[in-house]
């Protein structure tokens, strides 16, 4: 492993990081835009004498990285959009199992079968889940192919050092796109998992890891402790980034891929004269609410960008809590908003219009 | 200071490779860039496009609705990526495959035989790399000596044999107009 820069395609260097992680197992099944992934692996994991299964079907792929992980091994699944929608319930069950699932999402377009073309429309789906009961997972959002690298690192030693699955959220744009990136070596430690994982109990007493919960008082302490753990995660983990923050009056804010487009915008925007600063969840879940709060609460303004009919914008909404304006420049999927469109849309919204799905 | 291109031809003449090399040229150049392909239910013989962005600062947007350089292998390409060059921008087409015209008066046109430089050198599938060579001797930016060292990083120690081909499809492509 090298600092050396290689030009790589996001896809590629998810797989590459994961490999360099120390995932031990991958299960997964083709769909676009995240195929390469597999493809990927299913070379380099022979070579190194580590597991490859290319599954029946997704539901078949995260049951097996559920089962492998349950082992103390590392091991994940990656998939794209109404795919991932197939592995929801598995979702929660290894959160519920508290089981180390790191899962990659490409994100394209829905809803239903949608097509291949980029897309944000799986914020709900990965902060929220589409599983059953009350669990939470950690959500990663990378926005450019060297976070793609940093942050699957990040996935794996999360996953394992707080026993609760990890969604990488990435997208179609991010998974084709080719763009230097570097991967230095894995630079997290390695987890102590031999006082839960299965490993046989030759020596020690069973260890059983079941989601069934017939007593009613040990169910509700379990979902207690659930939550008391992701606040313990919301305390330790959650990361944003900020640009020309102290002046700002209106505050663009975007996740994943389109981030580097309100970079752009907002560089736009001052050379015109208008304070803009910019605003950037990495951890979507957990979600950065208090710093968005304070930055309300000094009386700056919200415009959320995103590839969708305003999913984050929700959980800024919540977080200004009408302390501030909050409004939403965004298109359903397909191509990026351009830098033009954004500076528009905010022009449009500073005056008191609405910039509400650009394109129709 | 930021520069895009868009380089489109058929399935098989290696677009996205040439787009690669480019890629990495810049890269090897120390400058900021990324490359982004057009992908769908593409089929052998259908077209195909990469569009690259290079920056002294961070990338701002991937993919653009316009171009400063379009690099066209083929009629379809041209026909069009000829309505999406800025204006004042510069189309880089193969003459071997695409018929001289005009159709806009505020861009600028350049055509070389790439295709009929490639068969010259007695391999039409250097084609791509002709082109490239072209590109460099019409636009500033575009350094023959790093695409030169991108096309070794690409072709690697596997393809090594082929460097001296590709280096003279390079020379080559970048001497054309200097012979019209």
């Amino acid at each position: 492993m090298t600092t050396e820069k290689v030009l790589i395609k996001g896809n590629y260097a998810i797989a590459q990081a994961a490999v360099n992680a120390g995932c031990q197992c991958y299960f997964g099944y083709p769909i676009t835009p995240q195929t390469e992934i597999g493809e990927y692996l299913s070379g380099k994991m022979q070579e190194l004498g580590r597991a490859y299964v290319c599954a029946e079907s997704e539901l078949g792929a995260i049951n097996m990285v559920m089962g492998a992980v349950s082992t103390g091994v590392k091991a994940m699944t990656s998939s794209s959009s109404c795919a991932v929608a197939l592995m929801q319930e598995a979702l929660s069950y290894a959160a519920s199992d508290e089981l180390p699932v790191v899962l990659v999402n490409v994100m394209r377009t829905g809803p239903g079968l949608g097509y291949i073309y980029p897309a944000q429309g799986d914020y709900n789906q990965a902060v929220y889940g589409g599983g059953n009961g009350d669990y939470k997972i950690i959500v990663l959002a990378p926005s450019t192919v060297q976070e793609c690298v940093d942050l699957t690192y990040r996935a794996f030693y999360l996953a394992q050092k707080y026993r609760n699955p990890v969604i990488l959220l990435a997208d179609g744009l991010l998974g084709q796109m080719m763009e230097p990136a570097s991967f230095g070596e894995y630079p997290y430690p390695e987890v102590d998992v031999s006082g839960w994982a299965l490993t046989g109990a030759k020596g020690r007493e069973a260890r059983k890891i079941y989601s069934v919960a017939p007593d009613e008082k040990k169910q509700i302490q379990h979902i207690y402790d659930l939550h008391k753990k992701f606040e313990v995660i919301a305390e330790n983990e959650t990361t944003y980034e900020e640009f020309n923050i102290d002046d700002a009056e209106i505050v663009l804010t975007a996740f994943g891929s389109m981030t580097r487009n309100i970079k752009a915008a907002m560089n736009v925007l001052r050379s015109k004269g208008i304070k803009a600063g910019c605003f950037r969840p990495v951890t979507l879940s957990p979600f950065p609410h208090n710093r968005i709060s304070e930055l309300a609460l000094k009386g700056k303004d919200f415009a959320v960008v995103e590839m969708n009919m305003g999913q984050m914008f929700k959980d800024v909404k919540y977080a200004v809590d009408g302390k501030s304006k909050v409004d939403l420049i965004n298109r359903p999927c397909g191509e990026w908003l351009s830098v033009e469109e954004i500076v528009a849309g905010v022009e449009r919204v500073m005056q008191g219009g609405k910039a509400y799905a650009a394109n129709i | 200071m930021e520069t895009n291109f868009i380089i489109a031809g058929f399935g098989g003449q290696g677009v996205l490779l040439a787009g690669t090399v480019l890629a990495n040229a810049f890269m090897i150049e120390g400058k900021n860039v990324t490359w982004y392909p057009c992908y769908g239910a593409e089929m052998r013989g259908g077209t195909v496009n990469c569009e690259i962005v290079v920056s002294d600062t961070e990338v701002s947007s991937v993919h653009k609705q316009d171009t400063d350089f379009a690099l066209v292998l083929n009629q379809q390409s041209f026909d069009k990526f000829v309505q999406r060059v800025k204006s004042g921008g510069t189309i880089v087409a193969n003459s071997t495959l695409v018929a001289e015209s005009r159709p806009r008066s505020d861009i600028k046109y350049v055509f070389a035989p790439m295709t009929k430089i490639a068969n010259d050198m007695g391999n039409g599938k250097v084609t791509n790399v002709v082109s490239l060579g072209v590109l460099s001797s019409v636009c500033k930016i575009v350094s023959k000596d790093f695409l030169a060292k991108g096309v070794e990083k690409v072709l690697g120690e596997k393809k090594k044999s082929l460097l001296p081909l590709n280096l003279k499809a390079l020379e080559n492509g970048a001497a054309s107009l200097a012979l019209v």
